[in-house]
């Protein structure tokens, strides 16, 4: 079946199978190698991209659900200068990744709700909520959510 | 864990959709927000041979209030009902209470509540609620529109009414008034995981004395339950301040209810680490406890209009 | 650098990281496995034929049509297995006739994608005539079902110290018995395990994320009958492995063999359901316990007897259970003790190494036993640990089970975890709360831990190498596989550190065997201790060279050289200096081998938990923990303490959530996933407080001790211990991990022990 996908920015006509899993075709067709296939079941969300801005679990979408529709991966995170993400830096500072494999899917749902929500650094039941959506076997967790804090800080003083 | 091959159909109308559902000759499963239905997939559960993705059917989307109910269109996300506000009346703070339980944030913003009617998970919190407020499931098949009343519509786990070639358009909520109260507890062993137990429950109270209950059972049974014993249990009671403490008397009118959802309405269904007494055990503390959230939340809700404090 | 905490940060941050499933080969063909859907049974016939007409399926295969498929390896290393065990249990990589854990791979089928390899599995069909199945220990040990004909399910037996005189049980003034259940854990790296081997003209390359890649080259040349030097295993980025991604599997002995059969490229990227049913579990002892004091409480003898379940083959962790033995004397001065155990073969995936992997089992068992005393004895179970720890001028100390601790301070560690946890206040809070009748119970927990880093005798050492070049840089490398612990990050910084350059001088190579040609790998918490202390010799080897090029260049006996500051100079004063790279370009390339034997050392430390339980539902709501670890010298607090954390959280999952439960046929409760074995999440972590003491390890010229493991030894007990502490149950036996609402719920209905006492 053929679709289009805009991924980071860049449209990109495919054939697919219909059952082929969003995260495959990232990852397979498109060479998008981060965004990671952690559990499959729709679990562990180191699959979790953005589409259209919200985040979902990759594994637990077709791709051919997102014709026309934009999705946004890890690779995109970053400015287009190459500049990182607010998000990048603070995952660093905190020390919120270890083997680094959930990271990304860590990474796009803090991405989502830090895009949806100014405020979210007010917020600390919100950002529960993002770090309450993945597993990490590593870090147990506390840094990610202080990444997320920090990150959220910083866009709202940059923004203010 | 990959999904075998499958047909796929995107219909633009509900007409099409039914049309596509209409092929016998293929095993169909209807795609909304397919958290449940592509999970299945992976773990080898179910192998459709045409998926129906109906996310591009634009009069599925959206709700509205028509008359006493409320009508759920069925691309409606579970993540619409976080805020309370989104709904009125007690209806809106029974399901923002709810639907915290369901998974987390981007499973909430896919998954949908007619999907949750369609799937029929004994777990299911929707679907509890659904049958405890006499919820209607409207379907449309090839023979046109029907309405099924939830307490008609399941009939096992994963087993429903619906027929095999028709689709759930909306699920219909009765709207609750001011004198009702609400209150929703799920008990899990962690976030991730399905209910061991879980309670809905709505109190009404007419002049003092409780004129309606309403208590719907999660993963009690082969099916979401309507704790009728309980129910019974508590009509015509005096809507008596609560007791101080957390826990309540054994002869409060919500112990009893308590036990009568355990020991006559539920008939729970061992699993690991929950056995059939052990469910009963925290169907009837939680049947409890979530009758006193229900009347805690009415007396904060009559509390402003009596001109009492908060 | 500045930007990035970790070297390793940037790209794992910005999906530049590179796992196994990222790396592309073209024409790589991805493998499914069909896998037994019983536990036991003999295997009738497998029919590949259908599979093979399926679009996209290049072949498929059971043991039948592979007669010359090697054999699954076994491991001498750290005695985790013995010959004796393996004798006799061949254990088939594909089942040849009889299957004996569910999900053991019946054929394997290859296809041009994973979609294809699975499209294929689905068309294969077997016959198995199910045999009862035996799933613990303690029902696999009368042999009334065997997994081998003619041989005893008791694969290998051990004890540690010596048996003790019944006249010690007699005299004592305190005995306390208990039984615990170790469960089974599944170690659950977020990336499953990986393999990606492609033939290239006579030689086969092998990228696996894997922990001992030198071990997995061994182990697949011997396979393959090749010489060593023809493998080339490379570990690129690894997403976590905790001890179980150490040995060739059988998935890996059967993609290695097509893929030099076929002289295609083949991999296997294990999915999560395989996972649930075929990787190694940790963990699995079924113990009692004995534990005698005299009226001071002053410990006088310990029993621990281990039923240990070792799954289905005896070939990677038969012996693992003589660590719990060996380390079962825990803090303690404990003078007699006797540990015996019994490794029996069980229709379960094979029990692996696990982070803790022993220690946790001989951790749990005193801390969980030392409470129990305390509570027989009336005393505080603070005191009772102070009464009989080591005390720190007793080390090196030799235990009754023939380990010998290098160093410890275990008061030390205690106190600091009491201070900070707010001992009294809590005691104080948990006294308030037993005089109200509506208030829910709360108890403290501790746990005192000993473990043992490093490796055990014969696996002690590491490889490594620094090489100069011509612009100053330095290539470090080492046999070490990391998986997450940062080492791209730690040991430029040691390297450049005792070399007195910039770090960003500095660049470490790792995980490949044609750039590292000898090795051992990452495991027993070895980092620091074991690589840190190479490459701080290394590094001084490095300086001696570039003396000696110096004295020869500058015609100058040696002792006139020095070095400072990644320079060589003259002692006279004179003005010749020359650095690193000047030294390279006027005397030739300089690359320095070394290999270095550190000592076992014995990292310790005190936990402590503040738990309350909903006694109607049985929930254990954990309030506070405070973990403090003392792994002697710390080399890079960030990342010692990151490890400490998701340590501690992963104890938390033993002692609350993570386990699994068994069918009637003994197939596991594990096929919705991550939905039935339940990991930690967010929502479930208390307030967690990291510390440290340092308490040097002599056996190590850096003083390091291993670190990582603490909180999977340290942290279960202290959890149990608090909930025990909070209900005030007679009998211990009825709090078994995981503590389940229901479980729990049930034990708070059994009789209290007696008031007075805590």
């Amino acid at each position: 079946m053929k679709i289009t996908l805009t991924v980071n920015g860049t449209a990109h006509a495919l054939d697919v199978e219909p059952r082929r899993l969003l995260a495959d075709v990232l990852r397979d067709d498109l060479g998008l190698t981060g965004t990671h296939l952690g559990c499959e079941h729709g679990i562990c969300g180191a699959c979790s991209v953005l589409m259209d801005g919200e985040a979902v679990r990759a594994c637990l979408v077709l791709a051919v659900q997102c014709d026309g529709r934009s999705i946004r991966t890890v690779e995109g995170l970053a400015g287009p200068d190459g500049e990182p993400h607010p998000l990048q830096r603070a995952f660093s500072a905190e020390h919120a990744l270890q083997c680094g494999f959930c990271t990304p899917g860590f990474l796009m749902v803090a991405a989502g709700a830090l895009d949806a929500d100014p405020d979210l650094a007010d917020k600390p039941d919100a950002i529960e909520g993002v770090v309450g959506s993945n597993i990490c076997r590593c870090t147990g967790y506390e840094p990610i959510r202080r990444a997320i804090a920090r990150a959220a800080r910083e866009k709202r003083e940059t923004t203010a | 864990m990959k999904p075998a091959s499958f047909d796929y159909a995107v219909p633009r109308t509900v007409a099409e959709a039914v049309q596509a559902l209409g092929d016998t000759d293929r095993t169909a499963q209807v795609l909304a927000g397919g958290q449940s239905l592509i999970l299945e997939m992976h773990l080898q559960r179910i192998r459709p041979q045409l998926v129906v993705d109906i996310n591009r059917i634009p009069e599925l989307d959206g709700m509205r209030v028509d008359g006493d109910e409320l009508r759920v269109g069925a691309l409606v996300r579970h993540a619409t009902f976080e805020s309370a506000d989104a709904v009125p009346g007690p209806l809106g703070t029974l399901l923002s209470r709810a639907v915290v339980n369901i998974a987390h944030p981007p499973i909430r913003s896919r998954g949908t509540m007619a999907g949750s009617f369609g799937w029929a998970h004994p777990a299911s919190e929707w679907c509890a609620i659904g049958v405890a407020l006499d919820a209607t499931v409207e379907v449309t098949g090839p023979d046109g529109a029907r309405s099924i009343p939830a307490r008609d519509y399941f009939l096992g786990p994963y087993r429903t009414a619906r027929r095999p070639q028709e689709l759930i358009t909306a699920v219909r909520l009765p709207l609750l008034g001011e004198n009702t109260g609400v209150g929703f507890i799920e008990h899990r062993r962690t976030h991730f995981c399905f209910a061991q137990v879980a309670v809905a429950a709505a109190l009404t109270v007419t002049d003092g004395v409780i004129s309606d209950a309403r208590i719907g059972l999660v993963n009690s049974a082969d099916r979401p339950l309507r704790a009728r014993a309980a129910e019974q249990a508590l009509i015509g009671a005096d809507f008596a301040p609560l007791p101080e403490g957390p826990r309540l008397p054994d002869d409060h009118p919500f112990a009893r209810a308590g036990r009568a959802a355990a020991q006559e309405d539920a008939a729970p269904l061992a699993e690991p680490y929950a056995d059939v007494e052990y469910k009963r055990q925290a169907i009837a503390v939680l049947v409890g406890r979530t009758l006193t959230e229900a009347a805690t939340d009415l007396r904060s809700r009559l509390a402003p209009r009596q001109g009492g404090p908060r | 650098m500045e930007r990035w905490t970790r070297r390793e940060d940037e790209r794992l941050l910005t999906g530049k990281g590179r796992y196994v499933a990222d790396i592309h080969v073209p024409g790589c063909l991805d493998a499914a496995f069909v896998r037994s859907k019983v536990a036991h049974g003999s295997l009738r016939s497998v029919d590949c034929a259908a599979a093979r007409d399926v679009p996209g399926v290049v072949g498929a295969w059971s043991a039948a049509d592979l007669p010359d498929l090697p054999p699954v390896p076994y491991t001498l290393l750290a005695r985790l297995s013995t010959e004796e065990a393996v004798a006799g249990r061949e254990w088939p990589a594909l089942v040849k006739d009889r299957v004996r854990y569910p999900g053991e791979a019946l054929a394997v089928v290859l296809g041009e994608d994973r979609y294809r390899a699975e499209d294929g599995a689905a068309e294969v069909t077997a016959v198995v005539d199910p045999l009862p199945a035996v799933v613990t220990p303690s029902a696999a040990l009368d042999d009334s079902v065997r997994l081998f004909d003619g041989l005893s399910n008791t694969a290998l037996r051990g004890e540690a110290g010596a048996p003790i005189d019944p006249a010690v049980w007699q005299d004592a003034a305190a005995v306390v018995e208990a039984t615990y259940r170790q469960q089974l854990l599944m170690p659950s790296p977020m990336e499953c395990r990986t393999i990606l081997a492609v033939p290239e003209g006579d030689r086969l390359t092998v990228w696996s994320g894997h922990q001992m890649p030198h071990r997995l080259r061994r182990e697949l040349a011997a396979l393959l009958g090749w010489s060593a030097d023809r493998i080339r295993v490379v570990v690129p980025d690894t997403g976590g492995a905790f001890g179980s991604k150490s040995a060739a599997f059988p998935e890996f002995v059967v993609v290695a063999y097509l893929a030099v059969t076929l002289g295609r490229p083949v991999r296997w990227i294990e999915d999560r359901l395989e996972s649930m049913l075929v990787a190694t579990r940790g963990r699995g002892q079924d113990q009692t316990v004995r534990l005698a004091a005299d009226a001071e409480g002053r410990l006088l003898a310990y029993e621990l007897t281990i039923n240990a379940d070792v799954g289905a083959y005896p070939h990677l962790g038969v012996g693992l259970p003589m660590q719990t033995a060996w380390m079962a004397p825990g803090a303690y001065t404990t003078p007699h003790v006797h540990a015996t155990l019994r490794s029996v073969l069980t229709n379960t995936m094979v029990t692996y190494p696990y982070r803790g992997a022993g220690r946790p089992e001989a951790a749990i068992a005193i801390e969980r036993t030392m409470d129990l005393l305390a509570r027989r004895l009336g005393v505080d179970p603070i005191e009772l640990r102070r009464r009989n720890f080591i005390p720190p001028d007793a080390f090196p100390y030799d235990t009754p089970t023939g380990r010998r601790y290098d160093s410890g301070n275990y008061a030390a560690a205690l106190d600091l975890a009491l201070e900070t946890v707010g001992y009294t206040e809590w005691r104080a809070e948990q006294a308030r709360r037993r005089s109200d009748p509506d208030a829910l119970p709360l108890g403290i927990g501790v746990s005192c831990y000993v473990e043992r880093s490093g490796g055990e005798p014969g696996g002690l050492h590491e490889f490594g190498s620094l090489e100069v070049h011509e612009d100053g840089t330095v290539t470090a490398r080492c046999g070490a596989a990391p998986s997450g612990q940062g080492h791209e990050t730690v040991f430029p910084a040691l390297v450049a550190k005792t070399l007195g350059i910039p770090e960003a001088q500095v660049r470490l190579v790792e995980g490949d065997t044609d750039e590292q040609p000898e090795g051992l790998g990452s495991f027993a918490s070895r980092s620091a201790q074991v690589d840190g202390a190479m490459f701080q010799q290394t590094a001084g080897l490095l300086i001696e060279q570039a003396r000696e090029r110096a004295a020869r260049l500058w015609d100058l006996p040696v002792d006139k050289v020095a070095w400072a500051d990644g320079s060589v100079h003259t002692t006279s004063g004179d003005s010749a200096v020359l650095g690193l790279a000047e030294l390279v370009k006027a005397t030739g390339p300089l690359r320095v081998e070394s290999r270095y034997e550190a000592g076992m050392a014995f990292p310790f430390g005190a936990h402590v938990a503040v738990t309350e339980v909903d006694p109607d539902l049985g929930t254990v709501n954990v309030l506070r923990l405070v973990a403090v670890d003392d792994c002697g010298v710390v080399l890079n607090p960030t990342v010692v303490h990151g490890q400490a954390y998701g340590s501690a959280v992963q104890g938390i999952g033993q002692a609350l959530y993570e386990g699994m439960t068994f069918d009637a046929d003994g197939v596991p409760h594990l096929a919705s996933g991550f939905l039935d074995y339940l990991l930690p999440t967010y929502t479930e972590i208390p307030p967690i407080e990291i510390k440290d003491t340092c308490t040097p390890s002599p056996s190590t010229p850096l003083g390091a001790k291993g670190a990582g493991e603490s909180g999977c030894i340290g942290t279960p007990a202290a959890i149990v211990n608090a909930v025990a502490d909070a209900l005030r149950i007679a009998d211990p036996d009825l709090l078994q991990m995981p503590l389940t609402p229901d479980s729990v719920w049930r034990a708070a209905r059994a009789p209290k022990h007696e008031e007075g006492v805590r």
